[in-house]
């Protein structure tokens, strides 16, 4: 049999996660981006620079608080030039590592843009400005998401940040405006923070981080109030002006009352949203859905049988580790595997100061959908890890399944949670219960424990916590 | 007045559940037969759907707590004409003193405790007071809404208790007696044999003391596969099917009827076609294991060849020493070799065969294949012969429903199918394999030769699962590849016909005083004689030869 012919629409996580597991599998892969290595907003404009940027905001803020314990390293010097030059040389290193191992996979690596004609044929765009026309058995779209944007506050000045621009440090500002509070607001504002911005957040809802349990977001509300200017909440910006050296906000409370300030930039942190225009989607059977996701079944199938869809086009969670997951199902699906995505957990992680991750089952939806749990929680000023960082504001908390034990889902708060998780998410995978947990040596001293103690803490017997008989 | 629902039995030994979901909330206007309430007990997850309507008053139930049955679920404000009748017959099985709270307007003649006591309470009059109680026709089943009434079995005058058979119904899928749900002295009969009775409607009045309907003694007489007359929700829990793509929610729903199972094995029971939520799981919390998924796949291979080998009490001769004659090899047989001998002994033995042979007229047909046949092979099929006689058989089975049955001798009935699966024998380097092309009535040509064609594929490279070979109600066999004219397919049971294909061939054909050439596709009918009559069978073949002769034929009867 011939070998498949394969396309991949798309050079980020899931497009190349997708794409090499193709050509492990023998297929014959076409991989299209628009940059010239395989990384996609992810290592270009995403996760991979903004997480240099925080491991720098992390050093400046303990540096800072050794002074506590007695180390005085005076105030930071900080070259931006060299900071963005070694953020950039991450990135590099990273997709240029990519870029090699996509060669070494002897992948057709496209720099250019592709759109439909039918639902076999790609009409690729060259850099170049060329254009041709190439036939596939399969197509794969991974062209990721777009950043949202309120268009009556689209004005045109340099001082209105994106998560894009505001990587590119154009300078550290004297003050800064995060407009949303999730974690794309938070995670930024809190790099800006740290290089010495006074930053101060504004968040429609009634809390920071919309979706997460809010007994795990807490500890950072507490700390984020204590570092930023101002936390405003249940806020809206109603209108935004470029008054030449700051941009003139106006931000309406919930009582109503309107305010006026000025800042010295602004990010625009909204979220980010599906794009398919230009794709050429009408020439194929491909559906989108109300939302302008790309509608999928189990085995990341369009209703055009030999399109598949995967990553943030094909829907929420939109995060880069679901998409390679995705990826690589829809790639053994194509290779005649039955296969099928579906996790029972899907970490997720906010990389602030502390950070907060979760996996499976939620308090919020729990109680939404009724779901009887109960909440087992260690808090971490009683682990002696923390308590030597200094960091006792922290939470492990286990959602368990009362009548079977069974572990249904983990938030965890504190430096470190991000790594934490996925013991919890190998957890809810394996179907383990409390025991198991509570059963298995976690070493000391580390913050891993505090994940046995949650378990312990269920039932009622943790080593350090004290808990009175019911 | 208000009126009270309460929670009914569950069926046996459940005297309690856990509220999942509350539908309803004070104020909402609601319907008999409405969901109101989604609970979930050790058994599975079930909607309840109320038996009265009205306004609703008050919600005496909250998610997330546990009820006993019996326990009031809500009030309502009911409408006037139904109001404070006697003769209102409310299916609230089981009526405890709760009830008082919420006013006493349920029909009086509910009266019935909660187990264990069999003091009859009243709460208005005393317990000495008669009542006339409805008899209804129950559930009898999905989507039967009504019968045909065979028998009466009770009298007007005559005492009758619970549990007695009162009538005898015929409906589409069972001939049943039903069993009285209410106890006293029958005052009037509704219905008379031939009579066809709907679902709820009132068959009998009963004078009585204590009307106790219990659906639950009323289900324990019907067949097996008569479901409660509650939705169950099933293993996909109601918050997966409510999720869509873009709801912002980042986690996927893990909830107790995601079964506990390591992702790799979860994968293996995908690979070998297997529902991960039917293997029962030997570890803690029923957590499945590898061997776990080995051990149902193994059983669900036995209960397949549980066949008496040999056939039926014909004894085995033994074989002759053949190395006399000449040097030979012994090889084992292959599984599939196995399984194919013992099936075909136990279909031979088995069913009394008739084979009935045609010829149809293929000319045009051939000309049709052969114009679509380039657009259907871009679409990833092969317009085949196979592939438009599953079409037609599926139109066939349902014009001739005998030929989409099976016999069940034990119980002496016929099980009419309502679905139309076949089978399609195929030849494999390993053996003969049988995949089955399901709901061929729904899908077009181009969507059955892609699917045939694809599974052609899978049991050739040996990747076919379990599933996608059950569940067949007739079986095509074609033998036009290789050629030959006619010959006698063995019908793959528990179907009971198979169709034998063999290469069509030009032959002269007399009319309007000349010969004419005409593409001949030979058939071969086998079926089961014990079903289908001789005529039957004549009438079916003669029915798909014209039919491949003259599709419009599908459009005028």
């Amino acid at each position: 049999m011939d070998k498949i012919k394969i396309a991949v629409i798309g050079g980020g996580p899931g497009g190349y996660a997708a794409a090499f597991l193709a050509a492990d599998l023998g297929m014959d892969v076409t991989l299209i981006d628009k940059e010239k290595n395989p990384g996609g907003v992810c290592l270009y404009r995403g996760c991979i620079p903004s997480k240099a940027l925080l491991h720098v905001a992390k050093l400046i803020n303990e540096a800072k608080e050794a002074s506590d314990w007695g180390i005085e390293f005076g105030k930071p010097k900080i070259n931006l030039e060299r900071l963005r030059a070694w953020k950039n040389e991450v990135v590099s290193k990273m997709t240029g590592g990519l870029g090699i191992l996509s060669k070494q996979r002897k992948i057709n690596f496209i720099q250019g843009t592709a759109s439909f004609i039918n639902s076999f044929t790609l009409k690729i765009g060259l850099i170049s400005g060329e254009t041709n026309e190439l036939k596939f058995d399969k197509i794969i779209i991974a062209i990721g998401s777009v950043i949202s944007t309120i268009p009556s506050l689209n004005i045109d000045s340099r001082r209105l940040l994106n998560s894009t621009s505001a990587l590119d440090l154009p300078e550290i500002p004297k003050s800064l405006l995060v407009v949303g509070g999730g974690y794309i607001g938070l995670e930024l504002g809190s790099v800006y923070n740290a290089l010495g911005t006074k930053v101060s957040v504004v968040e429609m809802t009634p809390g920071l981080l919309p979706g997460a349990d809010r007994d795990l977001v807490t500890y950072l509300s507490k700390r984020i109030e204590k570092s930023f200017d101002k936390v405003m909440l249940n806020s809206k910006v109603v209108s935004m002006k470029d008054s030449a050296d700051v941009i003139t906000i106006k931000i309406q409370a919930k009582d109503g009352t309107i305010s006026e300030s000025n800042y010295d930039y602004v990010l625009m942190s909204i979220g980010r949203r599906p794009e398919t225009k230009g794709l050429g989607l009408e020439n194929t059977k491909v559906k989108i859905n109300q939302k302008g996701w790309v509608e999928v079944n189990k085995q990341l199938q369009t209703d055009d049988p030999v399109i598949y869809a995967i990553g943030d086009i094909a829907g929420e969670p939109m995060l880069a580790h679901k998409a390679s997951h995705e990826g690589r199902t829809a790639v053994e699906h194509i290779a005649g595997h039955k296969v099928a995505f579906e996790p029972l957990a899907i970490p997720a992680v906010v990389f602030t100061d502390p950070e907060i991750a979760w996996a499976g089952l939620t308090e919020t939806r729990a109680k939404e959908k009724n779901i009887n749990y109960v909440s087992a929680k260690f808090p971490w000023a009683a682990s002696g890890r923390a308590t030597t960082l200094g960091r006792g504001d922290g939470v492990t908390k286990l959602l368990i399944e009362p009548e079977t034990e069974r572990i249904l889902g983990i938030g965890i708060c504190g430096p470190g949670a991000g790594e934490l998780i996925a013991e919890g998410v190998l957890a809810i995978e394996m179907g383990t219960n409390a025991s198991d947990l509570k059963l298995t040596i976690h070493p000391h001293p580390t913050l891993s424990e505090t994940i046995m103690e949650a378990a312990e803490v269920f039932f009622g017997q943790s080593t350090h916590v004290y808990r009175p008989k019911r | 007045m208000a009126k009270e629902f309460k929670l009914p039995e569950l069926g046996e030994n459940i005297t309690e559940a856990d509220v999942l979901t509350v539908l309803i909330k004070s104020g909402d206007t609601i319907e008999k037969d409405q969901t109101v309430i989604e609970i979930e007990t050790d058994k599975a997850t079930i909607e309840v759907p109320s038996t009265i309507d009205g306004v609703i008053k008050e919600v005496l139930v909250k998610a997330g707590k546990k009820i006993n049955v019996g326990a009031v679920l809500f009030t309502v404000e009911s409408t006037p004409s139904t109001e404070n009748s006697p003769k209102t017959s409310i299916s609230v099985p089981n009526v405890s003193k709760e009830s008082k709270q919420g006013g006493s307007s349920i029909s009086p003649a509910i009266t019935v405790p909660s187990k264990g006591s069999a003091k009859v309470l009243s709460q208005e009059g005393s317990p000495s007071e008669l009542h006339i109680v409805d008899f209804k026709l129950p559930e009898l089943g999905e989507n039967i809404e009504s019968a045909d009434v065979l028998t009466v079995l009770v009298k007007i005058g005559e005492m009758i208790t619970k549990d007695q058979g009162v009538i005898e119904i015929e409906t589409d899928k069972a001939t049943i007696e039903v069993p009285s749900t209410v106890e006293g002295k029958v005052v009037e009969i509704n219905i008379k044999p031939g009579d066809k009775a709907k679902v709820g409607s009132v068959i009998l009045k009963v004078e009585s003391l204590i009307s106790n309907v219990k659906k639950e003694s009323v289900l324990s007489k019907l067949p097996d596969e008569t479901p409660l007359p509650f939705k169950p929700v099933g293993g996909s829990s109601a918050g997966e099917k409510k999720m869509e793509p873009g709801e912002i929610d980042d986690q996927p729903p893990i909830l107790k009827h995601s079964a506990p199972a390591a992702p790799s094995v979860r994968r293996i029971a995908r690979e070998l076609g297997v529902d991960i939520s039917k293997v029962p799981g030997s570890g803690p919390v029923g957590r499945i294991s590898m061997d776990d998924v080995k051990t149902y796949v193994k059983k669900l291979n036995e209960n397949r060849e549980a066949f008496p080998p040999g056939g039926l009490g014909i004894s085995r001769e033994p074989l002759p020493d053949f190395t006399r004659f000449g040097s030979i090899e012994r090889k084992p047989m292959s599984k599939i070799r196995t399984i194919t001998a013992e099936h075909l002994s136990y279909a031979w033995n088995s069913i009394p065969h008739v084979s009935q042979f045609d010829k149809a007229d293929i000319t045009d047909f051939e000309k049709f294949r052969k114009s679509y046949g380039a657009k259907i092979e871009k679409a990833g099929g092969k317009l085949t012969v196979t592939s438009i006689l599953l079409k037609v058989i599926a139109f066939g089975l349902k014009k001739f429903p005998q030929f989409n049955s099976s016999i069940d001798i034990a119980k002496k009935e016929i099980i009419y199918k309502n679905y139309f699966n076949i089978g399609v024998a195929v030849d494999t380097d390993h053996g003969l394999i049988v995949p089955v092309i399901k709901n061929v009535d729904m899908k077009n040509l181009t969507e059955i030769s892609v699917e045939l064609n694809s599974l052609a594929e899978k049991a050739r490279t040996r990747k076919i699962s379990l599933d996608e070979m059950q569940g067949g109600c007739f079986t095509i066999t074609n033998l036009g590849g290789i050629g030959g004219t006619y010959f006698t397919p063995i019908v793959n049971a528990p179907e009971v016909a198979i169709l034998g294909v063999s290469r069509g061939t030009y032959e002269p054909f007399y009319s309007d005083g000349i010969f004419k050439p005409r593409n001949m596709l030979p058939l071969s009918l086998s079926y089961d004689h014990r079903i289908i009559d001789g005529a039957d069978g004549a009438r079916f073949l003669k029915w798909v030869c014209e039919t491949l002769q003259d599709p419009f034929k599908l459009f005028v009867d």
